[in-house]
Formats: C-alpha cells, structure tokens, sequence
C-alpha cells in the first residue's frame, strides 16, 4: 500500500484510542486554563528547531496571497454567523483543527503555537486589541458546537480574542476549506476503500485586518517568533492609515 | 521547566503516545528532491508516475502532454500507460511541481511560458487540466517557467529568461495556489550576480534559499550542436549560486560556482545544513555549507567523469539520508552512482550506460526503485537511432540497477520524456461529491 506521512489528526480509527484522545484534549484543556499566565513554550511537541534569526519586523514585505473566504459557521454558543465576523477588523491568526488530534506536529503543535502567540500578544499593549485567533474545526460531525465549548476551555480569557468555531456541515465546511486551500485526504486500504485518518497538511493563516491572508505557516515553519514579527510587521503597515485617519 | 508547563506536556506527551500506538508517523521531509513544505510524503511503494512530454510535430496529436504511467509492481496494468492529457501544441514541456498539499501539479512550458495545472487529488489515476497561466511574460517580464517549488499556499515559479532580450536575466514569480501573481523577485545582478536562474532549493530550519544558474531562451531554444560552436553564446550561462533571506525574499549572499550549476538538493538527514549540486559545464559536485564562522560558500568536491568530454551532468537524485546521490550525464547516456558518506569528498562507486541519451532521474522514498527519462530539450537531444525517448524503471538493491520496465515514447507516439513525479491513491481529496474545485 502507497503510504503518506501527512499531519493525520486522529479519527477514530480504534474506538478506545478515540476515548482516550478525548480525555487527553480535555487534559490539555485543563491544563490550558491554568496555565495561561505562562508561556508555554518549552518542548514544542514535534516542533523543528528553528536555527536563525528571523528578519526585524518591517524589514520585508507581506504581500496578500488571496482572500479569505467567507460563509457560515458556528460559534461555541451555536449561533450561525458569518466567518468574516471572525477574520475582518483585527489581524487574525487562523488554523483548521480537529479537537481529537493525535499527531504531535499536528493539532497540538498549532495549539501550543497559538498558546504562546496569544500569551506574547497579550503582554504587548500595541497589539493586544488589534489580535484574534481563530481555530475553526474540519470534523463538524464530531466537534459540534458544545464540543467546540469545552475546548475552548483551555484557553481563559486574557484579553486576546480566541475563538473557537465549527460549521454545521461538509456542505458549509468544504467551501471554506477550499477557499483557505486546506487539503484534507482520507487514507485508503489496500483495497483503495477509506481507511484510517483523515489526514491533512498542517496550515496556519495569517490575515490582515481586511481579511486578506499575508502569509501561511505549515509545521516546518511555525515559529512563534516568525509569526509575532509577521504580526508585528502587518500592524506597522496599519499605523499610517491609522494618522491619516485621524 | 515551569510546573505548569509540565501539566501541558504531559497531556501533550499523552496525545503522542496515543499518536503512536495510532500509526501514525510525523515526516521530517519530502521524498528526496521535493519542497520541505510537502507534507504528504510517499514513503511506500508510489502507483503512478507521471510524465510531462514534450509533443513531437508528426507524432500522435504532437502536443505536449502529460503521461501517468502505473508503476505499482502489484498492478496488473504496471509499466503500462494508463492516461495522457495533452495540451494545447509544442510548448517545450520541462519541469513540474506539486502544491504543497500535493493535490495538484503544475507544469511548465520553456518556449511557450504557460504554466499548466493538472488536478491530481480528485482522481491520482487521471490527472485532470484545471487551469492554464499564459500571461507570467506580461505580468512578469520573465519567461521560462522552470523550477516549481512549493511554498505553503503558494508557488515559487524561477524563471530562465526575460521578454526584453531572451538572455538569462531572470528573477522569480509566486503565484497563489489558485493561480494568482502574487510578488516577483528579480535574480541580483550586483555584488558579482550574473541574474541568471534555474533551480530552488529551501531549508525552513536555516531560513535559506538557494539558487543556481543556466541560460536564457536564446541559448536554450538553440540546436545544441549549433550553439556549442558560437564562443559569444557559450559565454553566456549561468556561473553563480545564490543564498537567500528566505523570509525576506533578499539576496545575500552569491556564490562563484562556474559552469552552469543546475539542480540542488539539500542533505535530507536531520541535522545536516549542507546542499549539493551539479555544475553542467564543468561537470563538477559542488557542496555548499557554512563555514565555521557561518558564512555560507560553495566549493568542487568531485568531478564527474571526464570534465574534457563534457559528459554534461543534467540531473542528480539524492537519497533520503544524503549517503548517495544518483547523477545522470546526457552525452555519454551514463548513470553514477556518487557515495557521500563524507560530502566533502564524494567518491563515484557505480555506473552503468541506462540510455543512448539520458536526462532527468528519480527515486522512491526507500531509494530502492529509480526512473529514468531521455529527453533534455527539444533541440539539445541526440538525432537518428541516439534520439531514443522513454522511461525506464529499476530496481537497485546497493550494487546493480536492474531493469523493470520500460515505455517506448516514440513507439507509443508519446513525444521525448522529460520530468516525472511520483503520484499515489492515497492522495485523494476528502468528503467526495461534496469537495468543490478549488481552481475552477
């Protein structure tokens, strides 16, 4: 059998490997709320080490690779709304998840990176209102709203708004999942029958405030200190539009 | 450590040990000569190979086309083509390059400049044409689309010449993975930069981005045999590297590496910071590394065969743990076999004639299958009964390479072969029916 080594997010593939993959989320879960006045960036699951010193904030340009798409999603309350309502107004930074992740250069890898971003952003005044981060589930049968609230869980207030969204089906997922460019795949037997996980290419966008994507991280690039100098770099393009506005 | 980070990662520890017992198995690269952005890796046994031919005016429909051909041994079809798209006439079908998803393929045309994107994720048997891009020239001013290299979301596309005057003064453009232009970065042409392009080669850890050098349409589009004998036009390839501030898109460093320095490829082995290439006129390895202080340089490590023939070395295929680097010369059709154990002193352990003329050479993942292809450029291969055109497929256990298979392209009126890419079934798009087109 042809095999693939994508970031492949744990789908039930043994029911009791799913059990415990969920009590391992809520784990984090928990351990994420009390956690959250720390950085935690020590021994970043899977994380290749990062061996240079990325450029200075303003140093170099982002120029917008597309539009964010837009379309319905859920909240964790399980209200419909529109994805921009989430993606337009503030720089946002933006991962498709899946609450029961396994691969440690997946999921977790993207949500220790958010971690530490947000825990970063949240110690900066200058970018603490102007920062959001979104985690946006492709297994809606699965992360359904309330599982959606449990998650988010993990990550208390601090001032830096994470939201925690899902959609109410392939039907409204797929067309955002295309428009971001999110691949995800099914693993086939030998057979050509699906199989084991879905899988699929870690992918972290950045947005500006208008909702155009600056830049896309994937694992062997997701350095928190790349991202918070992007972030730094697209806030230092706003500020002259922000005198001219005064 | 924190003891409230020890909390975080014990769950974390807890998710991977659960990884684990699932299967599942992270990959640090690509196999072998792909982006680091990939990460759909194939490191079983691939069902397809996919080749793009140049169309041979008189042969079948003489377009260009695309060619899958079933390579998996368990296959009752293997060795057979099983699909060909052709597009439109004779471009000068060359290199190709999977998204970073690997979900679709790009080609390029170095005569005609169009890029054409095959969708290979809906149905990896039957590669679909989704999109042509005709206007890089005129939105770039360059023309040639050579080298695709993935980047997340997006492609780097090196171009080999420019609209003002076909020479090869060049830069890059990125495009969106749906096709749009995203920035275009000329190739230096101070601080001892000639502006010539052709391959790209990323290392996320270092934040580098190499590059190398080859000649513009003039050149290229010329019969071989003619150029070769104008010393003005000789003069004019390609003699320099170029290190890059990826993040930044910014030159900063060019090497000196004389001869047209064409493919590169990085060691693949965690922890090594060290690329190779393959100088095509001076028939040279090249390694390029750090210093001890850090500043990267380029040096000849090996000559390929007899430099004074100039057997031309046109590609080169590394293993996945950078000990052994396969190394294809056109003129004498010989395929190498180079031991880098030591990279700094790589030591030819292998040969064997594979063609009349041979080009472009790949391996699978486990290093244990090869595939070659015949043709270099239209107007570069070899004429009368040296003109074959074909792949070859081996199988190589460390001391031989054994023929496989083979497909006849001019028998089949196929055209000259050129790049190939492995495929698999695995790489199909989920939630089926209801998947849109992402390039439509």
């Amino acid at each position: 059998m042809a095999s693939s080594a994508p970031r492949r997010c744990a789908e039930p593939l043994i029911g009791s490997i799913a059990a415990l993959l969920a009590t391992a989320a809520l784990v984090v879960a928990v351990a994420g709320s009390a956690v959250d006045a720390h950085e935690p960036d020590d021994g970043v699951p899977g994380a290749a080490p990062m061996d240079f010193v990325p450029p200075p904030p303003g140093s170099y340009a982002l120029p917008t690779i597309m539009r964010a798409p837009d379309g319905p999603v859920l909240d964790p309350a399980g209200r419909r709304r529109p994805l921009s309502r989430f993606t337009a107004g503030k720089i946002t930074l933006l991962g498709f998840i899946y609450t029961s992740c396994a691969d440690a250069r997946g999921c977790p890898l993207a949500y220790q990176v958010f971690h530490t971003v947000r825990h970063r952003v949240s110690e900066d005044p200058d970018l603490r209102e102007h920062v959001r981060l979104v985690s946006l589930s492709f297994d809606p049968a699965r992360d359904t709203a309330a599982v959606m609230r449990r998650y988010a869980a993990g990550a208390p207030a601090n001032g830096v708004e994470w939201a925690f969204l899902t959609t109410e089906g392939p039907r409204t997922l797929v067309p955002l999942l295309d428009g971001f460019g999110q691949d995800v795949r099914v693993e086939l037997d030998t057979h050509g029958r699906p199989a084991g996980p879905l899988a699929h290419v870690l992918k972290v966008f950045l947005l500006d405030k208008s909702a155009a994507v600056r830049e896309i991280y994937t694992t062997a690039y997701l350095y928190p200190e790349v991202i918070m100098n992007d972030i730094k770099t697209l806030r230092l393009a706003d500020r002259p539009q922000r005198k001219a506005a005064r | 450590m924190r003891g409230i980070d020890i909390r975080f990662m014990c769950a974390a520890a807890l998710v991977g040990i659960i990884a684990l017992a699932a299967g599942a198995r992270p990959a640090a690269a690509d196999e072998t000569c792909n982006s680091p952005y990939m990460g759909n890796l194939i490191k079983g046994q691939e069902d397809y190979l996919y080749v793009w031919a140049l169309g041979i005016k008189g042969m079948g429909d003489g377009s260009d086309k695309l060619v899958t051909i079933d390579v998996n041994p368990s296959s009752s079809r293997y060795g057979k083509v099983i699909n060909k798209v052709s597009v439109r006439g004779q471009g000068e079908a060359h290199h190709m390059g999977f998204t970073d998803d690997r979900r679709f393929l790009w080609a390029g045309g170095l005569d005609s400049s169009r890029i054409t994107i095959f969708d290979i994720g809906a149905d990896p048997s039957r590669p679909k044409l989704v999109r042509t891009i005709s206007d890089m020239p005129a939105k770039t001013g360059y023309v040639g689309p050579h080298t695709f290299y993935a980047m997340p979301g997006r492609m780097i596309v090196q171009g080999l010449s420019n609209t003002k005057d076909g020479g090869g003064v060049t830069g890059m453009a990125i495009y969106s993975n749906k096709g749009e232009l995203v920035s275009t970065h000329a190739m230096p042409t101070t601080d001892g930069g000639d502006g010539y392009g052709y391959d790209v080669a990323i290392n996320p850890q270092k934040n580098v981005m190499l590059t190398s050098s080859f000649t513009g349409r003039k050149n290229y589009m010329r019969p071989l045999g003619e150029l070769v004998k104008d010393a003005e036009a000789m003069k004019k390839f390609g003699n320099t590297m170029v290190v890059w501030d990826l993040k930044a898109m910014k030159a900063k460093k060019v090497l000196n590496v004389p001869g047209a320095p064409l493919e590169i490829r990085w060691s693949l082995k965690d922890g090594d910071t060290w690329a190779i290439t393959a100088s095509a006129l001076t028939s040279k390895l090249w390694l390029i590394k750090p210093d001890a202080s850090g500043e990267w340089q380029a040096k000849d490590v090996a000559v390929i065969g007899d430099p004074t023939q100039i057997p031309l070395p046109v590609d080169i295929s590394i293993n996945k743990d950078g000990t052994g680097l396969w190394v294809n010369t056109f003129m004498d059709g010989k395929t190498r076999y180079f031991d880098l154990s030591n990279p700094e002193q790589p030591k030819q352990t292998y040969e064997k004639v594979t063609g009349k003329q041979v080009n472009m050479i790949s391996q699978s993942w486990d290093g244990t299958r090869v595939y070659i292809a015949s043709s270099l450029l239209a107007n570069w291969d070899k004429g009368g009964a040296d003109n074959e055109q074909f792949v070859r497929g081996f199988s190589w256990d460390g001391k031989e390479l054994k023929p496989t298979f083979e497909v006849d392209f001019n028998k089949e009126k196929l055209g000259r072969a050129h790049h190939m890419k492995l495929g698999s079934k695995a790489m199909k798009a989920a939630y089926g029916l209801e998947r849109t087109a992402t390039l439509r």
